[in-house]
């Protein structure tokens, strides 16, 4: 059983971002091995390894992942192809013309094709979501896996242990992915959070009081309504509104003729919510449809949010006419900027439901790590990737992220050859 | 032999005192916690490892503005080598004059800077308000470009790098042109030096990008951004493409890798054709095996004295005859797939029923290895009298 996951006595390097690694990999050195027998050697090899690729790989799982057979390609130049048939290598006494060693042409790098043993690994679904950089560690990606958070091709997998297949493209949940990459919240950030979150278990269960005391007598009864709440969150508001929408959007595209059962219920469940918001007493009086939808048009259209009010420069909300006087008078160039850190604050607001930092920005020590092996082709704004080939070893690189050497990695090869 | 009474490590001054262990405070709070069975070597090695990380490990905690921050472009002091180099090189070959210039040129730079820090200021005061920013970021010089070594994240491995990603404004150009312009992958491959795969890799997940884009669904921009910053990437120069990987990579065949001795007369022409073949029967030459292949023919007439227009001529034959034999081969396979196989449709599943001539796969006698039998269910006649065991041929 192990004891520590990062441990500072006995070091093994993991997957992770976490600082007790950083300061492991930081000081690690190849272990001393010179003194001990072949087996110990490959022991220590393996386990060091092991504990660093697929480390929640049960070991014979691992072995049957393993392959002796290793992928390697090299560059060709088309135009040394073109100009040379290869008969060249075969002039003189048979392995080429004889040249001074100043002519010679330089020889490639070796291929490490040993750094390649733990390549099946890469194919897990959970190493690959952390080589994309959409978790701090495989075990938090393996947990996104879990949990539902993770579609390959669109669909839902939750298998850890997925083989990715070139060419599979997966997809995390951003909320997640913000969550796992950004800074954590501190002491105040998380009251913040705690208050939001209790004023809004307030106001549903407030919000339920007054469906279930309203819905016998309806829109007639606005007194018994609970007094005007001082402001309904934006996020609630326009999730009801959009739900509305679309299935306003839904009954009006089909055809009127078909008024199947389903249909039925569909419009009677679109009565009751339109009710539900009308009996609202910040609702509207009008009851005409149309009317209710260009109000939620209205709703649903972006407010500018107000700019972080921490900043020195005082930016302008630009909603008291003061501020705007004082817009008026910058200079283009500031009008610039103002319009830039206008549009930063929009794109990254804070928000205190958020169970990360906000505004976000990277967790701490990331920048050691952050490093996209070329296997994967990501695209972080949507916090999709694809699988686009399986790691290659080429003339002196290794595409599998190890953080051993080559004799380590060697040793540890031996050690699972069928006859070791 | 009486159980031996074991010693406390460290004999503490204070008199003993007189009220049960579970009770005294006072002793508990003293730096050698008697009771305790926290080992004092790993709590030193914490206070050594927090010291690291506020001292020299202290650069990792942010990134390094517009540039890569791995543990090996660092010295052990925490002191990046690439400036350290940079400021080194500066006081042995800098003249006066050369001095004097760079001064003006950072007081031209300062002015210009005035009206940036605008921008910064505002956009990542956020960040400055909570945490301090480093002393050697904001450095008036822009840093030098990473060496191979600079971007090594494991110090150990030098057989890995960290490999430059393509750009947002690389992507975009990418996607414009195959979409858009209705350019065909391979010639957007080799005209941007990006993998055939990756191109496209960056048109599906361009494709969804504008997809969530048109339904409101929200980006995760700043994300983007920020890991985007900490990478190195391969910047699109609409003129000048640079080459972000090796496009003609020809895998190394397994046939291949074994040392082969193959004589041959001495007034034999033996090219790669021959040499491949020497490995195995049917292994094509290189040239027939690389991605590109249309790149290997260009070159080649263009070294056979074909002119240009000529050259451009026949790969636009070529590449006419190779769309119409696809499609022809498409279209057969179809017919044959509507013509022989039967689809019955259950919703959750499909079906399919083709006719298979048992006598073509497994034989006359039923044994033949394509046959379902060869492998399960046929009795092996290996003890019969007269029959050879071992195998005539390796397959």
């Amino acid at each position: 059983m192990r004891k520590r996951f990062h441990g500072l006595k006995r070091v093994k390097i993991r997957q992770s971002w976490n600082k007790y690694n950083l300061y492991n990999l930081a000081r690690a050195e190849p272990p001393r091995i010179d003194n001990r027998t072949f087996f110990q050697q490959k022991w220590t090899a393996k386990s060091l390894t092991r504990a660093y690729h697929g480390e929640t790989v049960r070991e014979k799982k691992w072995h049957k992942l393993f392959r002796r057979t290793i992928k390697a390609v090299i560059n060709m130049d088309p135009k040394a192809l073109a100009e040379n048939d290869g008969s060249e290598h075969a002039e003189g006494r048979g392995s080429g013309l004889d040249v001074p060693a100043n002519q010679k042409p330089k020889s490639l790098p070796k291929i490490p094709y040993l750094n390649m043993i733990y390549a099946p690994t890469e194919r897990r679904l959970d190493t690959a979501v952390f080589r994309a950089l959409f978790a701090s560690s495989t075990r938090q990606a393996r947990q996104f896996v879990i949990h539902g958070y993770v579609k390959v091709n669109g669909e839902k997998m939750i298998y850890p242990g997925y083989q990715l297949n070139p060419g599979d493209m997966f997809q995390v949940e951003p909320d997640r992915v913000l969550f796992a990459t950004g800074a954590r919240k501190d002491r105040a950030e998380r009251a913040a959070g705690r208050k939001l979150r209790a004023a809004k278990a307030s106001q549903n269960a407030a919000a339920e009081q007054s469906e279930s005391e309203s819905e016998p007598t309806e829109p007639s009864s606005p007194k018994s309504d609970p007094p005007p709440e001082v402001a309904v969150p934006e996020k609630d508001a326009k999730k009801a509104l959009q739900s509305l929408i679309s299935q306003a959007k839904a009954i009006l595209s089909s055809p009127s003729s078909a008024l199947t059962a389903q249909r039925k219920q569909d419009l009677r469940a679109f009565q009751r919510t339109v009710k539900r918001n009308l009996s609202r007493p910040d609702a509207l009086t009008t009851t005409s449809l149309d009317s209710q939808l260009a109000e939620i048009t209205a709703k649903m259209a972006p407010k500018p949010t107000a700019p972080i009010p921490s900043n020195p420069l005082d930016l302008p909300t630009l909603s008291s006419p003061e501020l705007q006087a004082e817009a008026a008078t910058l200079s283009p160039n500031q009008l610039k900027t103002l319009r830039a850190a206008l549009a930063e604050a929009r794109e990254n607001p804070i928000d205190a439901s958020k169970p990360y930092a906000t505004p976000w920005r990277p967790r701490d020590w990331m920048s050691a790590f952050a490093f996209i092996p070329r296997y994967l082709e990501v695209h972080h704004k949507i916090c999709s990737a694809v699988y686009i080939r399986h790691p290659v070893a080429r003339p002196g690189l290794a595409e599998v992220p190890t953080p051993y050497n080559f004799d380590l990695n060697s040793l540890a090869h031996n050690w699972y050859l069928r006859r070791r | 032999m009486p159980p031996r009474v074991r010693q406390p490590r460290l004999q503490s001054t204070l008199p003993r005192p007189s009220i049960p262990p579970h009770q005294c405070q006072c002793v508990c709070q003293t730096r050698s916690r008697q009771f305790s069975s926290t080992s004092q070597h790993a709590t030193r090695q914490r206070d050594d490892m927090f010291r690291w990380l506020n001292g020299p490990g202290s650069v990792f905690r942010q990134p390094l503005p517009g540039s890569t921050n791995y543990i090996n472009a660092y010295d052990k002091g925490g002191n990046l080598i690439r400036a350290r180099d940079m400021r080194a090189g500066e006081n042995n070959g800098g003249g006066a004059e050369e001095k004097a210039e760079s001064k003006e040129k950072d007081v031209d730079e300062g002015e210009v800077r005035d009206l940036e820090v605008d921008v910064e200021t505002a956009t990542i005061k956020h960040k400055k308000a909570q945490r301090p920013s480093r002393g050697a970021t904001t450095n008036a010089v822009p840093l030098p470009k990473e060496t191979a070594e600079d971007l090594m994240p494991f110090p150990m491995n030098r057989q890995f790098r960290s490999q430059s990603v393509l750009s947002e404004e690389l992507k975009d150009a990418i996607y414009e042109r195959v979409m858009v312009q209705g350019k065909s992958v391979r010639d957007v491959s080799a005209a941007l030096g990006v993998e055939m795969r990756r191109v496209g890799a960056v048109v599906r997940l361009k494709a969804v990008e504008k997809e969530w884009e048109s339904k409101g669904k929200p980006l995760a921009t700043p994300y983007s951004k920020a890991v985007l910053s900490m990478l190195p990437q391969t910047p699109y120069i609409p003129n000048d493409p640079r080459v972000h990987e090796s496009i003609n990579d020809l895998p190394v065949h397994r046939a291949t890798t074994l040392q082969l001795f193959q004589p041959v007369s001495e007034t034999r022409h033996f090219d790669r054709r021959d040499a491949a073949q020497a490995f195995q029967r049917n292994l094509l030459p290189a040239e027939d095996r690389i991605p590109h292949r249309e790149l290997y023919l260009m070159e080649k007439w263009r070294y056979e004295g074909v002119q240009r227009d000529e050259r451009i001529q026949r790969m636009r034959e070529r590449n006419e005859e190779d769309f119409w034999a696809k499609k022809e081969r498409e279209d057969r396979r179809r017919e044959r797939e509507r013509t022989e196989v039967t689809k019955v449709d259950h919703g959750r599943s499909v079906f399919k029923f083709q006719d298979v001539k048992v006598d073509v796969r497994a034989g006359k006698d039923g044994r033949g290895p394509a046959g379902v039998g060869a492998r399960y269910g046929v009795p092996h006649q290996d003890r019969k009298r007269g029959m050879i065991k071992i195998p005539t041929r390796v397959g």
